[in-house]
């Protein structure tokens, strides 16, 4: 379980101008194994949350406790998935994937076996030996993921882990990733600010404010399970347009305040 | 290329051109030949390679971590980096005298200026290469729980590699040109020394032989290192330097 209680956090700007806020009071609790999304336009801090959840970032003031104990730095019960990949162009594949497991201090033998377990989770079997810039945008997404798969965590933590790919891609990656959560059970916290990649996915969206980052709402998702096995129905119910609209009206009078 | 040596050749042979003033590519590769295969060359190629490694080597050894502890310290960079451009900025040469006095006038004052003259290009460079380091590697490492030396040695200095074979590829030029100046003023054996006594008794063919040995060195060793940088850094097209 994470327990956020009372966050907030500001940027420091430099020579003397005052600190610039970006979130304020934030409290939520996430139970194990939910999927909860944190939704908002770009600026209300979702990342910078994610960030200090994970232990990256010390927050100004109050505190994440994970599983009863308070965060201060990262570890081996949290992965990161980031937007930009962040593979290390001199690794391979399977390399890129064994470096969580490397800085876990995981023994050689068992590394290898991980990561190559990891790599056919993804479904990248073939490309063990390919390099960051022989692969495409989706792939490296995809051993991304793999490189926080192996180190088995219990929390993963996706900082808009599908916003630098196409579209059609996108969408490939968020049905693969619903279909693998449903081998191994993990609680995810997921960034993005797509509102219907938000509602396929989660199980709660939390629903922030900008400037400074505030929460504005939390919204159940009651869609069915296994969402990926008919991905096409779900996103034309009218359970998934009302909650479409509903969140996107929320959005809509924030940001309209803010433009 | 070609072209070039056979003009040379038909300059000295047929064009009135002393061969005491040009020689000529025949009589070089001739008495080129002739100083291997009687050994006369080797003490001087011995003597010239070892001085050269010496100083490349503690250039590198020297260069490299000086070179990460100014790109991963602001402090540190600001205290050493006058002194760096000062070196760079200087004619070194005008080191020897003081380092003979200081050293004596056998290997280790000329180990000393090639150390000098080669060691600043290794900084640069090395510190561009870990400056250059993008922070989302670093703090992905972080995120996996790394600790500052595991960041050092996973992240840091792989992503800097490039640039510091590119730095001692850029040495390369000034280890071969330092070590002939230091042989010319103070020695008796070294390929340098044999070009500056050639040179005094008019032997223009051996002063070729020298300059064509210590050229072919640097070509042959920045091939090997370009070759290096190619193999380590598939995903540069070409890494970029300071220099």
């Amino acid at each position: 379980m994470i327990e956020v209680r009372g966050i907030a956090h500001s940027f420091d700007r430099g020579n003397g101008k005052e600190a610039l806020p970006v979130l304020n009071g934030i409290s939520m609790t996430i139970g194990d194994g939910e999927f909860v999304s944190f939704l908002g336009p770009s600026g209300c801090g979702k990342t910078t949350l994610l960030r200090i959840i994970d232990g990256l970032l010390q927050p100004a003031s109050g505190e994440i406790r994970i599983d009863g104990a308070v965060v201060r730095r990262p570890a081996a019960d949290r992965a990161m998935v980031f937007q930009e990949f962040n593979l290390l162009p001199w690794r391979t594949a399977l390399k890129n994937i064994e470096l969580g497991l490397e800085l876990l201090d995981v023994r050689p033998a068992e590394r290898r076996g991980r990561a190559e377990e990891a790599l056919h989770y993804v479904g990248l079997d073939k490309f063990a030996k390919f390099y960051p810039h022989q692969l495409s945008g989706g792939m490296k997404q995809r051993i991304g993921l793999a490189r926080a798969l192996a180190t088995n965590p219990k929390y993963l933590l996706m900082d808009e882990p599908f916003g630098a790919l196409d579209p059609l891609v996108r969408e490939l990656l968020q049905i693969d990733l619903l279909k693998l959560l449903e081998e191994q059970s993990r609680t995810i916290v997921f960034v993005t600010h797509s509102v219907d990649e938000a509602v396929f996915l989660s199980d709660r969206i939390v629903l922030f404010r900008s400037h400074p980052g505030e929460i504005l709402s939390t919204i159940d998702i009651d869609l069915p399970k296994r969402r990926w096995a008919n991905d096409e129905e779900i996103k034309a119910s009218p359970e998934f347009v009302h909650h479409r609209q509903q969140i996107w009206h929320l959005l809509k009078e924030q940001m309209r305040r803010v433009e | 290329m070609l072209v070039f040596l056979f003009a040379w050749e038909a300059s000295v042979r047929w064009g009135g051109v002393s061969p005491l003033f040009l020689s000529s590519p025949s009589g070089v590769a001739m008495r080129m030949f002739h100083v291997f295969a009687d050994g006369s060359i080797w003490p001087n190629i011995l003597a010239t390679a070892n001085v050269a490694a010496w100083g490349a080597f503690l250039a590198v050894a020297v260069g490299v971590p000086v070179g990460v502890l100014m790109g991963r310290s602001l402090l540190l960079r600001d205290v050493l980096e006058p002194f760096i451009i000062a070196v760079a900025a200087a004619p070194i040469v005008a080191f020897l005298p003081l380092l003979i006095i200081w050293l004596g006038i056998g290997a280790t004052s000329k180990i000393a200026l090639v150390f000098i003259g080669s060691v600043f290009v290794i900084v640069i460079n090395t510190e561009a290469g870990v400056r250059q380091i993008d922070r989302r590697l670093v703090e992905t490492a972080r995120s996996f729980t790394a600790t500052e030396m595991e960041v050092l040695w996973k992240i840091v200095l792989p992503a800097a590699l490039p640039f510091i074979v590119a730095g001692m590829r850029l040495a390369i030029a000034r280890v071969l040109i330092m070590v002939v100046v230091a042989e010319f003023f103070a020695a008796t054996v070294g390929l340098g020394y044999m070009i500056f006594q050639a040179g005094s008794q008019y032997d223009t063919t051996l002063v070729f032989v020298g300059v064509v040995i210590l050229a072919g060195t640097g070509v042959i060793l920045n091939a090997l290192l370009r070759a290096a940088e190619r193999r380590i850094a598939p995903w540069m097209h070409t890494a970029e330097t300071t220099e």
